[in-house]
């Protein structure tokens, strides 16, 4: 709409309140871990210049690169499971009726329960001995333990995710349903299509801009998953479920390697950075040609 | 008296657009969608600012000013009211602001209420109105500010034909008898007429022309002009080697043959609509295509072929 | 293409007090231009959505060719509908845009190219084809629009829903224009759905105006406008509408009152209506005098008069009219004219 562009210098000043808090909350410290990841910290007065060493160090670390496909291939199971998931159910939720309120809050309920207590639940419910989860499939004569078998810790994890998060996606897909107007379902009815046709041609195109949303949302928090796996497995059995966080975690808490865990979360940020930014250009780019 | 000098109304800034609005008048903006009428409001009301020219509201210097402090009520295209506030409360919106009394507050509601024909409705909330309702609240709440200046943007454009037509009398009555600026935007040249003291043709962001309506209409500087105030269309041909229109209005079906000053066309009828009042034949004649308004209800086959008389006198070019 | 028969439709929305429609009659013939004439709230929504068989009627039926149809679902009655603004799938090119609903239908991929082919031709769109629809206009869109409701060969009725709706007011008579010219070429039934009596007026062979959940009168644009068979239709045809004076007014016995157009009067000094002129509105000029709507203040309420607008707003002169129909009840009795 705006046809205006107002060449207003003072504007600048309007923004510098803006640069400030980023600079100070975002920045600086992005460079302080930029500057202890090419630096070898003995303590805390006595460091030398390395370079890129812990880079290359890092990226030649089996541990890291196990914990980066484990992190990779998480991240992309869950995303498949809870977007598609995600819009069958929005689809199946009535748009108008007494029921949809009651339906929307009880979907919104995991979405209020913090990190912690959602593993905590979890790991009670999944528990063989006493948990319902777990009592129940090993009643089925399925043997179940996830503290004990990688597949089965990996499984209750992804389960986990998805009950927690998949109501996100919901809500998103059921507001961006509610904003298609009626003629378009009338059109698609009166042109014979079918319900698939109706989903591809009229809802999906226009769901574009929620899923972008939710996609970009559901990648860079499964990305960064930590509270869950420490309380529910601890990144176990062995390191079946040590996730990237927690790998750093470790390095910079636990054996108090500064460079190397500097190192890492810098590789670890410019990769969210860039897997968000294709996943935008390629689909922006798409929606503008 | 509302100034505009030196203003853009187009995206890349190239062209000027001066124009005086005189208070006490309405000034219908003409023009087809894109033309700038949107933007010409928006301007005035503060809403966007321009890097150049000035805008003088009764000699005050306007820029700088943010649309809360100006002097300047909109109204919009669609019925913009508070969802949650009554219509009472609703008029009295604009008036909060101001240190007025709780019963002078009421009367003034009373007042503009009365005078849209929305009295009856003051404890309703405007969801509850039907589209012309709500519209005329809308311009109720405007008038309440007592801006200096109003602006009505297509205000009327959503609503039914009827409605319309009875909403265009009583605004046309309601706005003549205050002495502020009022600025109605358009694209339907009916309004000119119907509503315009003033008229002023925008096209592409340029002003073409200004005039009471019916001076314009008479003496248009150039074929744009003559295009926007013309229903629906003008009818070209070429004469002398020179480019000449007729309004639709301005030729007839048969006439006094011999009469020296009258012009003779051949035209095939492409097709004939009516609505009652006006029938618009439509045809071709001599590769351009036509269009003859004639009142009343003409049955006219397509495929004949008609003889068309016009003025001389009613002949434009340039 | 089908004769569209509604027999004593009724509809009444669940929990609604009052009904939405009430004994509905109306024949429409194979390959008519039908129009709805209506304010809003006059029920044309519903009726629309009733033949589109988006709702059933609650009483009545509703019979394409003598077959029964009012328990159909709308993809299995071969409706199509052109909706208030452009309704098209994104994604697909207007060309697919076109051959979408044969394609749904499983015809042929031949006879879908010759029929978008020929459609394409009929709406001069062909240079649009392979477009997406983003990079149209709201004018070509709804062009498009019109050619996805029209492509079909075997469809029984095509609804329109106001279409000119979001077309810019200057360009209107084109599409209108088109949308008459191939319903002619291609014979469909259609029935247009409008608040605007130009529309109405210009589009349709027959007309049938709409209030409050009946018909008040169904004829050709001339009988409407001329011979309105209710008060409401001498009203809400015409712009302005019809004047209506009680007959005594004229010296007429017939019926109560007497509805007569603004240019079924004069303004003459000695005419028998009294009257302040209190506004006046040009609309052209006819032999360079402005000339245009006259509206005198009178005993009998405000009535307007085509003529010419140079005279005075606030002079005292008088109304002379020479053609009128009279009402009783509101109902039409007679017509009638005076010398």
């Amino acid at each position: 709409m705006s046809s205006f562009k107002p060449h207003n210098n003072r504007a600048w000043l309007g923004v510098l309140p803006v640069v400030l808090i980023v600079a100070f909350s975002a920045v600086i410290p992005l460079m302080t871990v930029v500057n202890y990841s090419v630096q070898d910290i003995l303590d805390l007065n006595t460091r030398f210049f390395v370079g890129f060493e812990w880079y290359r160090e890092t990226l030649n670390d089996p541990r890291f690169l196990a914990a980066f496909l484990r992190q990779v291939v998480f991240s992309l199971t869950v995303l498949m499971i809870e977007i598609p998931l995600g819009i069958a159910v929005a689809k199946s939720i009535p748009k108008t009726g007494r029921l949809t309120p009651f339906i929307l809050i009880l979907l919104a309920l995991p979405l209020l329960i913090p990190w912690n207590v959602v593993a905590t639940i979890w790991q009670i419910f999944a528990r063989p001995d006493i948990g319902l989860l777990g009592v129940g499939v090993n009643a089925l004569g399925i043997s179940y333990n996830y503290t004990a078998e990688p597949l089965h810790a990996w499984l209750t994890l992804v389960a986990m995710d998805v009950w927690h998060w998949t109501s996100l996606v919901v809500l998103l897909t059921f507001a961006g349903l509610t904003s298609i107007p009626l003629p378009f379902y009338q059109a698609a009815e009166l042109d014979g299509a079918n319900r698939w046709q109706l989903f591809t041609l009229v809802e999906l195109p226009r769901l574009r801009g929620v899923l972008i949303i939710a996609v970009l949302l559901r990648l860079m928090d499964s990305f960064m998953i930590y509270t869950e796996p420490f309380v529910l497995t601890g990144g176990g059995p062995g390191n079946a479920t040590t996730f990237l966080s927690q790998h750093l975690a470790t390095m910079a808490v636990g054996q108090f390697d500064l460079g190397p865990a500097a190192a890492f979360s810098v590789i670890y940020f410019l990769f969210i950075l860039l897997f968000c930014w294709l996943f935008y250009t390629t689909v922006v780019k798409r929606d503008e040609s | 008296m509302l100034d505009v000098a030196g203003v853009s109304l187009t995206v890349d800034g190239a062209e000027h657009f001066d124009h005086r609005f005189a208070a006490g008048e309405i000034t219908v903006v003409l023009g087809a969608n894109h033309a700038g009428k949107t933007d010409l409001c928006r301007l005035i009301a503060g809403l966007h600012t321009c890097a150049r020219g000035e805008i003088r509201l009764d000699d005050s210097d306007l820029d700088g000013l943010k649309p809360q402090q100006r002097s300047v009520s909109l109204v919009y295209q669609a019925f913009v009211n508070y969802p949650n506030l009554t219509v009472a409360e609703n008029i009295a919106s604009p008036l909060r602001a101001r240190r007025m009394t709780a019963a002078a507050r009421r009367n003034r509601v009373n007042q503009l209420a009365t005078m849209l024909q929305i009295a009856d409705l003051l404890e309703r909330y405007p969801h509850e109105l039907s589209g012309g309702q709500q519209q005329r609240l809308a311009i109720a709440r405007a008038l309440a500010k007592d801006a200096r200046a109003l602006l009505l943007d297509e205000p009327l454009v959503n609503l039914d034909f009827k409605l319309r037509e009875a909403l265009e009398y009583e605004l046309r009555d309601l706005l003549r008898s205050t002495d502020t600026v009022v600025i109605y935007t358009s694209s339907d040249p009916r309004d000119a007429f119907a509503l315009g003291d003033q008229v002023l043709l925008l096209e592409g962001g340029r002003k073409v022309q200004a005039g009471t309506p019916i001076e314009v209409y008479r003496r248009p500087i150039n074929f744009v002009a003559m295009e926007l105030l013309a229903e629906p269309c003008i009818n070209r041909f070429t004469r002398a080697g020179k480019t000449c229109a007729l309004r639709p209005e301005h030729v007839t079906v048969g006439g006094d043959v011999d009469a020296a000053n009258m012009i003779r066309f051949d035209m095939s009828v492409t097709a004939c609509e009516t609505n009652g009042d006006d029938s618009f034949i439509h045809g071709r004649v001599d590769e351009c295509d036509w269009v003859v308004r004639s009142y009343g209800m003409q049955e006219v086959r397509a495929g004949s072929l008609l003889s068309l008389y016009a003025r001389t006198a009613d002949v434009v070019s340039f | 293409m089908a004769r569209i028969t509604l027999e004593n439709i009724g509809f009444h929305y669940p929990g609604a007090v009052q009904d939405t429609l009430s004994g509905l009659n109306l024949e429409i013939a194979n390959g008519e231009a039908h129009a709805l004439l209506g304010a809003s709230g006059a029920g044309k929504t519903t009726l629309l959505n009733l033949l589109s068989g988006l709702l059933s009627p609650t009483a009545g039926k509703l019979l394409f060719d003598g077959q029964d149809v009012s328990q159909l679902a709308g993809h299995a009655r071969n409706v199509a509908q052109v909706f208030q603004f452009p309704v098209l799938y994104e994604s697909l090119s207007v060309a697919e845009n076109l051959a979408f609903p044969l394609k749904s239908r499983g015809v042929a991929a031949s006879q879908i190219a010759e029929r978008v082919d020929y459609i394409c031709d009929e709406l001069a769109i062909s240079p649009l084809r392979e477009h997406k629809p983003g990079a149209l206009s709201l004018f070509e869109k709804q062009l498009v629009a019109v050619g996805k409701a029209l492509v079909r060969a075997d469809l029984s009725l095509v609804l329109l829903d106001e279409p000119l709706t979001a077309v810019e007011p200057r360009i209107k008579w084109r599409l209108r224009q088109t949308l008459r010219k191939v319903q002619e070429d291609l014979g469909v039934t259609m029935i247009y759905v409008t608040h605007d009596q130009t529309e109405a007026l210009t589009f349709a062979d027959r007309v049938s105006v709409l209030t409050a959940g009946g018909i008040l009168q169904t004829g050709t644009p001339a009988e409407i406008y001329e011979t309105p068979g209710h008060e409401f239709v001498g009203h809400f045809v015409g712009s302005p509408g019809m004047n209506f004076v009680p007959n005594s007014a004229l010296n007429v016995s017939m019926g109560e009152r007497l509805g007569f157009r603004p240019e079924w009067a004069v303004i003459d000094e000695s005419g028998p209506v009294q009257g302040v002129v209190t506004r006046t509105r040009v609309q052209r000029t006819h032999d360079s005098i402005p000339y245009g709507l006259v509206t005198l203040a009178t005993l009998h309420g405000e009535l307007s008069v085509r003529g010419a607008t140079d005279i005075e707003v606030g002079t005292n002169t008088a109304l002379r009219v020479h053609r009128y129909v009279a009402f009783a009840d509101q109902q039409k009795v007679g017509e009638g004219e005076l010398v």
